[in-house]
């Protein structure tokens, strides 16, 4: 007897291939890229933020751009810096803009629903909200280097800082944070 | 406690709420775009404190340079006062001489002499 052998299943598309499509005008493949890379965008955002509505809107934007610019896109790496650079600089943008409209500082607005927690949760919530409280630039080089997992070059090139100025953020938001800490007995 | 581990386990990437692709797919469909943000050259980020030095410098240079002409104007309308003091001191001088020797000529030509 003869038994039908399942159908081999089509590897999923790479990466480039997703985005060659993309670039024809595949919105299925352009819905894959989104959701290959919507928690890097998302969480940068809402690590930067700290608030998920806005943290959203700012991701939905980032994609938007990347959908209007998926020409200049080169590769599925350089899309991932693409959206890193993107990212960063619209997060630094809002911030600065809410400074410049004298809102009330985002650093302030704790969302209790930013991220998922693992270990102490306090301890969490405490370092996010420290992380809050640091300059816009050097915010960023931190979220970088710790959720993305950077090292300073690569920090550098996303941010286009001079690869010293990325180390001087590095070092003294270390230092602040870890005298905060202290401050507060978790050293 | 490994602040930089502790970091790590704090700054994690995180999901968007269900639906996130949909919404945004809804908004290009709506035919939704947004401005892009076009990250200022390096150069440019000096351009203000650049244009605020060169107006100092200038300014400055600019104030010296009045300065400098001022002090040369004031130094020079001192010298030429001087010079005129100096030669109204000697004309006064030339007419106190010229007068004292007159007076001598006048006194040497009418005194009589002891020979007469």
């Amino acid at each position: 007897m003869l038994t039908a052998a399942a159908p081999p299943r089509a590897p999923a598309p790479s990466g480039d291939e997703l985005l060659a499509q993309a670039r024809v005008g595949s919105e299925t493949a352009f819905a894959a890229l989104v959701r290959e890379h919507q928690a890097m965008v998302f969480g940068m955002a809402c690590n930067f933020l700290h608030s998920r509505a806005q943290a959203e809107e700012l991701a939905q934007d980032v994609f938007l751009a990347l959908h209007q610019n998926l020409s200049r896109v080169e590769s599925a790496r350089h899309l991932v810096f693409w959206l890193r650079r993107v990212t960063s600089n619209r997060c630094i943008d809002a911030v600065r803009s809410a400074q410049r409209r004298r809102e009330v500082p985002m650093d302030t607005v704790m969302d209790p629903e930013v991220a998922p927690h693992f270990g102490d949760p306090l301890l969490g919530d405490l370092l996010r909200s420290l992380v809050g409280a640091l300059t816009p630039d050097a915010r960023i080089v931190v979220t970088l280097r710790f959720q993305e997992d950077l090292d300073v070059s690569e920090i550098a090139a996303v941010v286009d800082m001079p690869v010293n100025t990325v180390k001087s953020h590095l070092r003294r938001s270390m230092e602040a944070l870890r005298r905060k800490l202290a401050d507060r007995g978790y050293l | 406690m490994n602040l930089e581990h502790e970091l790590r386990r704090a700054l994690t990437r995180t999901d968007p709420p269900a639906g996130f692709d949909d919404r945004v797919l809804s908004r290009i469909a709506a035919g939704e775009t947004v401005v892009s943000l076009r990250p200022q050259p390096r150069w440019s980020r000096a351009a203000l404190p650049l244009a605020a030095s060169l107006m100092l410098a200038f300014g400055a240079t600019y104030y010296m340079q009045q300065e400098h002409l001022r002090q040369e104007r004031e130094a020079r309308a001192h010298m030429e006062q001087a010079a005129r003091d100096v030669v109204l001191a000697l004309q006064i001088a030339s007419k106190t001489v010229a007068a004292a020797q007159a007076k001598v000529e006048e006194m040497t030509r009418y005194e009589p002499t002891n020979d007469n």
